[in-house]
């Protein structure tokens, strides 16, 4: 008797999250991983991760795909679910913490806020025209302070007297920043000033206008940042929940959609041929992506098409009829 | 004495042929001087044939920018009140917007940039007459910026400027039209036929708003846009207020037609913002259709009928007076009167679309998080601008609809 189980993926523009989970809901395998800006390979090395946790006995009969990759990932295996983030967020965190009232996301290039009531997304907020205070701004000013992202969290924690960082725009914070740096500023008081600043500045903007209750679930990769977790608390006067899991929630989001959906069947091509996700086909499949611009009026529309093993299966971007690709 | 008495004397012959001494000479300069005797008898003129009435047509080229689905109503305009050729323009695409980005100020709102690089096309096609509305907002402005523009690019052109007429009333305006594009209009035949424009416009958007709240539920896909088309053809070759309206009967009956799989509670969604984009199709990157698609029922108050034809400002404030005291703005109180409305019937959800940098609908924000906690209903705030991706607009979009629907669902259960 093998067990039926749903992989989920999230391809993120920094990373890329992985999880299996049974029937049940609970989570099987999971991985964590880089894109490194190639998401057909960041997604291989999360699959092939994946196939080393869980047992011969377990059979993965349905998939979902979330995360600004998506399309693209989900026509690579074949994905039954193709779901934006948000909508896969708000499932994922709501499984696990039913009476959640407030999710706070921050992900590499973009914010989002979900408000919930009784277990259903009632609002929701994502930023727009800016990418300040995410993921990415934080890693670039890591790399000019010399740490790793990874330690930020912990070194603005024995910070005393954060500096105050101006926080309204990326590209004013750093300067402002390197004017920090260079009047000599202690670096655990830069870095706690960044979290402070990546907080007040999500609350301002993102959160701009938005009821936050308690209780508040805080996610994505930023959320592994312990000073940005405190400097969120500061602020809303709230305690602020950090699920283990917190980074998959998109992943395991988009698997619980999977398994609402059921099993795929059998696809007869693909890595879904026999009705049961093969790990190894999917690895050694050759995946490509061109980018053709269509010429056919003066649009130059930019159509993505998706090669497996040199055979067409997806294609878009095409405003109009003229320019769909023919199988 | 003697100095007086010295006659001018003529000049001598060989003068004649020494052209610089004749010209500098006080001599009098012709031999022979003519003096008319008496004058010339009058005579009796045969009546002349009474002038055929004149050709009024004007044989320029007219053209507007790119608004929406109003392009039959400004041909109408143009053919019918201003009696002048109608340019049409071909839909727009990505080097339109790019055109007009590069010539505008980055900070200015997006419509501004549509529409310039509109006219850069229509000049390029052989436009004589540029045709730009006036009121609301800093839109009365953008005319003569467009015009000045354009100018300093090197095109030659009028600009019909309604802003510019409009500043003396109903009498400025008729008078913008005739100096500028045709002398010769026949006005009461103009006055007629100004309102019959007046009617097409509102018949527009009255059958868009049965398109929008029904082209969700289509059992045939692509019967609605057919329908749409049809109409807007029939709408494009109307020369008389009788054509126009049996075109719309004809439509309304041909849409009605159109089998429905509507459900009996249906996910409905209100559309609010600025007038240029929360309507335009192509400045809202397909909007309307990217949520048709998803199965919805929409609902959008703000239109050119609603606020230009029929609109009472006072009036409507009236009723959103906890929210707004003063007029705010060219359509805040449409946004904030929509919005109030669709919260009170239940809907389900409303997107709010604004350009960015446009300022009334900046203030609206604010008031609508008010309204949206008041009423708990969510709203979505889209903001546009020259290089807003289609894929950022499709994940939003498709959130709020799953979480409209999920709620929607729970709702039921």
């Amino acid at each position: 008797m093998t067990d039926q189980a749903y992989l989920g993926i999230d391809i993120g523009s920094i990373s890329t999250k992985g999880v299996v989970i049974d029937g049940g809901g609970r989570i099987l395998a999971r991985s964590y991983l880089w894109t490194e800006g190639n998401p057909a390979q960041g997604a291989k090395n999360v699959i092939a991760e994946l196939e080393g946790q869980i047992g011969p006995d377990t059979a993965v009969v349905g998939a979902g795909t979330t995360g600004s990759a998506r399309r693209l990932i989900g026509a690579m295996i074949g994905a039954s679910v193709v779901k934006n983030e948000i909508t896969a967020h708000a499932v994922g965190t709501t499984h696990l913490h039913p009476d959640v009232r407030t999710i706070l996301e921050i992900g590499g290039q973009d914010s989002k806020i979900i408000c919930v009531d009784g277990g259903i997304a009632v609002d929701y907020a994502m930023n727009t025209l800016c990418a300040a205070g995410t993921g990415s701004f934080l890693s670039s000013q890591a790399h000019r302070l010399g740490v790793e992202v990874e330690e930020f969290g912990d070194i603005a924690l024995t910070s005393k007297r954060p500096a105050n960082i101006a926080a309204r725009c990326t590209v004013f914070a750093e300067s402002d920043l390197v004017h920090k740096i260079q009047v000599g500023y202690a670096r655990e008081d830069i870095i706690a000033g960044l979290c402070n600043a990546v907080a007040s500045n999500y609350l301002n903007n993102v959160g701009k206008g938005k009821k936050i209750a308690a209780p508040v679930v805080f996610q994505g990769g930023v959320s592994k940042n312990a000073g940005v977790v405190r400097a969120f608390e500061e602020q809303l006067g709230m305690p602020v929940t950090v699920d283990p899991d917190g980074h998959l929630m998109g992943a395991f989001g988009a698997a619980l959609l999977a398994a609402d959906a059921g099993p795929v069947g059998d696809r007869g091509t693909g890595p879904f041929a026999g009705g049961r996700f093969d790990f190894d086909a999917a690895l050694d499949f050759d995946f490509t992506t061109r980018e053709v611009e269509c010429g056919r009026c003066a649009n130059h529309c930019e159509v993505i098409c998706v090669y497996r093993d040199s055979q067409l299966i997806d294609s878009w971007g095409n405003r109009c009829e003229r320019g769909a690709v023919k199988r | 004495m003697a100095a007086s008495e010295e006659k001018p004397t003529r000049a001598p012959r060989d003068l004649a042929n020494n052209t610089a001494e004749r010209r500098f000479s006080d001599a009098v300069r012709a031999a022979i001087a003519f003096v008319p005797e008496k004058l010339r008898p009058p005579t009796i003129i045969a009546d002349r044939p009474k002038r055929l009435k004149r050709d009024r047509h004007k044989r320029i080229k007219v053209a507007f920018f790119r608004y929406s689905h109003y392009a039959p109503a400004f041909k109408y305009f143009v053919e019918q009140v201003l009696d002048a050729e109608y340019l049409p323009l071909p839909a727009p695409t990505r080097r339109t917007i790019e055109q007009g980005s590069q010539h505008s100020s980055d900070y200015v709102c997006t419509p501004f940039k549509h529409m310039l690089g509109d006219y850069i096309e229509a000049l390029e096609l052989g436009a004589d007459v540029l045709v730009q509305f006036g009121g609301f907002c800093r839109l009365s402005y953008y005319g003569e910026l467009h015009e000045l523009i354009l100018r300093d690019l090197g095109y030659e052109f009028q600009m019909l400027n309604f802003a510019a007429g409009l500043e003396q009333g109903y009498l400025g305006f008729a008078k913008e039209c005739l100096k500028t594009v045709n002398a010769d209009i026949d006005i009461p035949h103009g006055v007629r036929q100004l309102l019959a424009t007046a009617s097409m416009v509102n018949k527009l958007d009255e059958a868009y708003d049965f398109y929008l709240a029904n082209a969700g539920f289509e059992v045939e896909e692509g019967a609605f846009r057919r329908a749409w088309q049809d109409f807007m053809d029939a709408m494009a070759s109307c020369t008389t207020a009788r054509e126009i309206s049996d075109g719309f009967n004809r439509a309304m009956q041909q849409m009605r037609s159109i089998p429905l799989d509507k459900p009996a509670q249906p996910i409905r969604i209100g559309i609010v913002g600025e007038i240029f984009t929360a309507i335009d199709a192509h400045s809202n990157l397909g909007l309307d259709e990217k949520l048709l698609a998803m199965g919805v029922e929409l609902h959008r108050m703000v239109n050119l009928s609603n606020r230009m034809i029929r609109y009472n400002e006072d009036n409507m404030r009236v009723n959103v007076s906890e929210y707004l005291a003063y007029n705010a703005g060219p359509t805040s109180t449409i946004t904030v009167a929509a919005a109030k409305k669709y919260a009170e019937s239940g809907f389900d959800g409303i997107v709010h679309a604004k350009s960015a940098g446009c300022t009334p609908e900046i203030d609206c924000v604010a008031v609508l998080q008010r309204l949206a906690a008041d009423y708990r209903i969510p709203i979505l705030y889209l903001t546009y601008d020259a290089q807003t991706s289609d894929t950022g607009l499709d994940t939003r979009l498709e959130a709020f609809y799953d979480m409209l629907a999920m709620k929607k669902e729970a709702k039921r259960r």
